[in-house]
C-alpha cells in the first residue's frame, strides 16, 4: 500500500471525526438554549431574574426539617400521648393494640392507616383490574382475534390509557364520592389499559411451534389459545402484573395528593400547612413503602425466570425466599 | 386398522415453488416407514399434509377411507423441534395429547379424566420417562424432550404416528435412543409410523420400508435390502452423483457416528 493511500484514508477519517464533534457541540448548545428559554417562558420572566427571586434559604430550611421527621401521627396512641420524633416508632411496637384501632379508623391523618389505605388501593385495584386486563389483552392480540376485530379491544385499552388515573378518579367521583374507593376504581381502570397492552405485546412474541403441536392433537380453538399460547406466556404475565402492582402503589399515592385518601393525602395536607416535620415523616414512610414494594416485586419477578437447566419445586422456592442473599440479588447455593 | 392412502397429491407454495409433485402412496397398517431425502425435498410438507397442518393444492389423503381433516385425532405428530410447552411438566405436556377428546372447560381447569391421566403416565413409561414425569420440560435434555413429544403423540391414542425429522437436532446417541423408543412404542401399540429422517445410517438401522423423495417426487420405494448406496447417492446428489463421497468406496461401508 502506498503512502498516498494511507494519507487519503487518514484524511477522510479525520474529516468524519471533525463532523461528529461539531454535531455533538451543536447538540449541547441547542439543549442549553432550549432549557434556558423554556424555563424563562414557564416562569414568565428571564432566568437570571427567576434565580434572583427564588427562596433558596427557605427551601433548604424546609428540606432540613423533612430530614428530622416526627412520627407523632403514627397511631392514635402516639397522637394522644404526643410521642414525637423517632420515639413514636418504639411506641408503635410497645402498643400494638393501637395499630388495629388506627387501621380500622380509615383516617388519612394517621400514618399507619394512611399506608394501609394506599396499599389496599394499589393491591385491590390491581387484582380487580387483572381479569379485565387479561380479557382485553388476550382479545386484542391478532393471534387470537382476527385483524379488524382485535382493534376493537385495542381501541378500548388505548382510550383507557389516554385518560390518566388522576382524571379517572374524578370521573368515578360521580359514581361514589371522592374517597379511597374511587381511587381503587381508578387504579383498576388504569390497570386494564396498561397491563392489557403489555399482555397483547407479550402475545406477539410467542413461538408458532407449540401452537401447531397443540393444534395437531385435534384441540379446539379455546384449547389452542389456552395451552398453545397462554401457557407460553403465563410466567411473564405474572411478572408484568407484579410490575404494574409496583406502579399502581405509586399511582395510589398520587391519587391521595388530589384528595382520595391515603399516604399522599397525609403528605399533601402537612406540606400545605407547613407542618414540615410531619410532612417529613410522611415522605420517609413513602420512601420505605415504595422501596419495599419494588424490592419485593423485583425479587419475585427474578424468581419467576428460572434458568434453562434449573428446575425448582415450590418448596425449594419458598426455602429460597428465606435466603437473604437472594433478596439482595447476590445469588445463592448452586449458582 | 386403517391404511393410509395418498393419491396424486401436489403442493405448490407461492406462484411456482413446487414442494410436492403428484405423489401417490399406499401404506398398510402397522408399517414402519422412513421417508428419506435431501433438505427441501418435500418430506416435511408430505408429513404436514398427512396431519392436515397443510392442505394439498391438489389430490387427496385418506386414513382408513376417511379424509384426513376429519380424523386428525387419529394422527399423532412428533415435531422436529419437539415443540413442548417449556413451562409445564413432562406429565402435563403428555396430557395435552388428550385435548382432542376433552371439552374446553374441563381441559382449561385441568379436570382430566382418570383414564387420560393414566394414559399420560403409561405413555411416559413407554418412552422411559416415568420417573421424570414431574420435571419441567425446560429442564430436560433435547433427547428427553423429544421422548416427551412422542409420549404426547401416544396419549392421543393415534392409529397413525408421524415424526417429522424427530432426531435431526440431537447427538447420535440421543438420536438412536429416541428412534429406539419410537420404534418400540410403534410395535407395542401396533401403530402405522411414518418418520422423515435425513441421517441415512439411522434410517437404515430402524426403517423397514423406505420412501425416497427428491424435488417433490417419489424416486424410491422399497425395503432395506433394496436401498443400496447407489440409490442413496442418487437421492441426495442427483443422477450426476460425482460429488458423492461414497462414489469410489464400494461396497458400502457401514457408516457409524456413534
Amino acid at each position: 500500500m502506498s503512502t498516498d493511500q494511507i494519507d487519503d484514508i487518514l484524511g477522510r477519517l479525520e474529516r468524519k471525526t471533525l463532523i461528529r464533534r461539531t454535531v455533538l457541540l451543536i447538540t449541547i448548545v441547542v439543549a442549553i438554549v432550549t432549557v434556558y428559554f423554556g424555563a424563562g417562558f414557564l416562569g414568565g420572566r428571564p432566568v437570571p431574574e427567576l434565580i434572583r427571586f427564588a427562596q433558596f434559604g427557605f427551601f433548604f430550611n424546609e428540606f432540613g426539617k423533612y430530614a428530622r421527621p416526627t412520627f407523632v401521627d403514627l397511631t392514635f396512641y402516639t397522637q394522644e400521648n404526643n410521642i414525637g420524633g423517632l420515639a413514636a416508632l418504639g411506641a408503635l411496637i410497645t402498643h400494638p393494640s393501637s395499630i388495629l384501632a388506627t387501621v380500622v379508623s380509615l383516617r388519612s391523618s394517621l400514618i399507619v392507616s394512611a399506608v394501609i389505605i394506599t396499599l389496599t388501593i394499589g393491591i385491590v385495584g390491581t387484582v380487580l383490574g387483572f381479569p379485565l386486563a387479561l380479557f382485553f389483552g388476550v382479545m386484542g392480540s391478532e393471534r387470537v382475534t382476527p385483524f379488524p376485530f382485535n382493534f376493537l379491544f385495542r381501541g378500548v385499552m388505548s382510550t383507557i390509557r389516554a385518560i390518566p388515573a388522576l382524571v379517572w378518579v374524578f370521573i368515578y367521583a360521580a359514581l361514589v364520592p371522592l374517597s379511597p374507593l374511587t381511587a381503587m376504581l381508578a387504579v383498576a381502570t388504569d390497570t386494564i389499559g396498561n397491563l392489557g397492552r403489555l399482555f397483547t405485546d407479550e402475545l406477539e412474541e410467542i413461538q408458532d411451534g407449540p401452537i401447531e403441536a397443540i393444534e395437531s392433537t385435534g384441540a379446539s380453538r379455546v384449547q389452542v389459545i389456552n395451552f398453545g399460547m397462554l401457557s407460553q406466556v403465563s410466567s411473564s404475565f405474572v411478572a408484568w402484573t407484579l410490575y404494574i402492582l409496583e406502579i399502581n402503589t405509586r399511582i395510589a399515592v398520587s391519587l391521595g395528593v388530589v384528595g382520595a385518601g391515603g399516604l399522599g393525602q397525609y403528605i399533601q395536607q402537612n406540606l400545605n400547612l407547613f407542618n414540615s416535620f410531619r410532612a417529613g415523616a410522611g415522605l420517609v414512610t413513602l420512601l420505605i413503602l415504595v422501596l419495599s414494594i419494588e424490592l419485593l416485586s423485583s425479587r419475585l419477578r427474578a424468581r419467576l425466570r428460572p434458568s434453562e437447566h434449573d428446575s425448582k419445586g415450590i418448596i425449594e422456592s419458598i426455602q429460597d425466599l428465606a435466603d437473604g442473599r437472594r433478596w439482595l440479588g447476590r445469588g445463592s447455593k448452586g449458582q | 386398522m386403517p391404511r393410509v392412502s395418498v393419491s396424486d397429491v401436489s403442493k405448490v407454495f407461492g406462484p411456482d415453488t413446487v414442494a410436492l409433485d403428484s405423489v401417490s402412496l399406499e401404506i398398510e397398517s402397522g408399517e414402519f416407514v422412513v421417508v428419506l431425502g435431501p433438505s427441501g425435498a418435500g418430506k416435511s410438507t408430505l408429513l404436514r399434509i398427512l396431519n392436515a397442518l397443510t392442505d394439498p393444492t391438489t389430490g387427496t389423503v385418506s386414513i382408513g377411507g376417511n379424509p384426513v381433516s376429519e380424523s386428525r385425532e387419529a394422527v399423532g405428530m412428533v415435531f422436529q423441534m419437539h415443540y413442548l410447552i417449556e413451562s409445564m411438566s413432562a406429565y402435563r405436556n403428555a396430557l395435552t395429547g388428550a385435548l382432542g377428546r376433552t371439552d374446553d372447560i374441563r381441559s382449561v381447569l385441568t379436570l382430566n379424566s382418570r383414564d387420560d391421566k393414566k394414559a399420560a403416565l403409561r405413555a411416559l413409561r413407554t418412552v422411559g420417562l416415568l420417573k421424570e414425569a414431574e420435571q419441567r420440560a425446560s429442564s430436560m435434555s433435547g433427547g428427553q424432550k423429544q421422548r416427551v413429544g412422542i409420549a404426547r403423540a401416544l396419549v392421543q391414542n393415534p392409529s397413525l404416528l408421524l415424526a417429522d425429522e424427530p432426531v435431526s437436532s440431537l447427538d447420535p446417541k440421543a438420536a438412536r435412543d429416541v428412534m429406539r423408543y419410537l420404534k418400540q412404542a410403534a410395535e407395542e401399540r401396533d401403530l402405522t409410523t411414518i418418520a422423515s429422517l435425513h441421517q441415512v445410517n439411522i434410517a437404515r438401522e430402524f426403517g423397514e420400508r423406505f420412501i425416497g423423495i427428491r424435488d417433490g417426487r417419489v424416486v424410491f420405494d422399497g425395503s432395506r435390502e433394496e436401498l443400496s448406496m447407489d440409490i442413496v447417492d442418487t437421492l441426495y446428489y442427483g443422477e450426476d452423483n460425482s460429488q458423492s463421497p461414497n462414489r469410489d468406496s464400494q461396497p458400502v461401508p457401514e457408516v457409524s457416528d456413534a
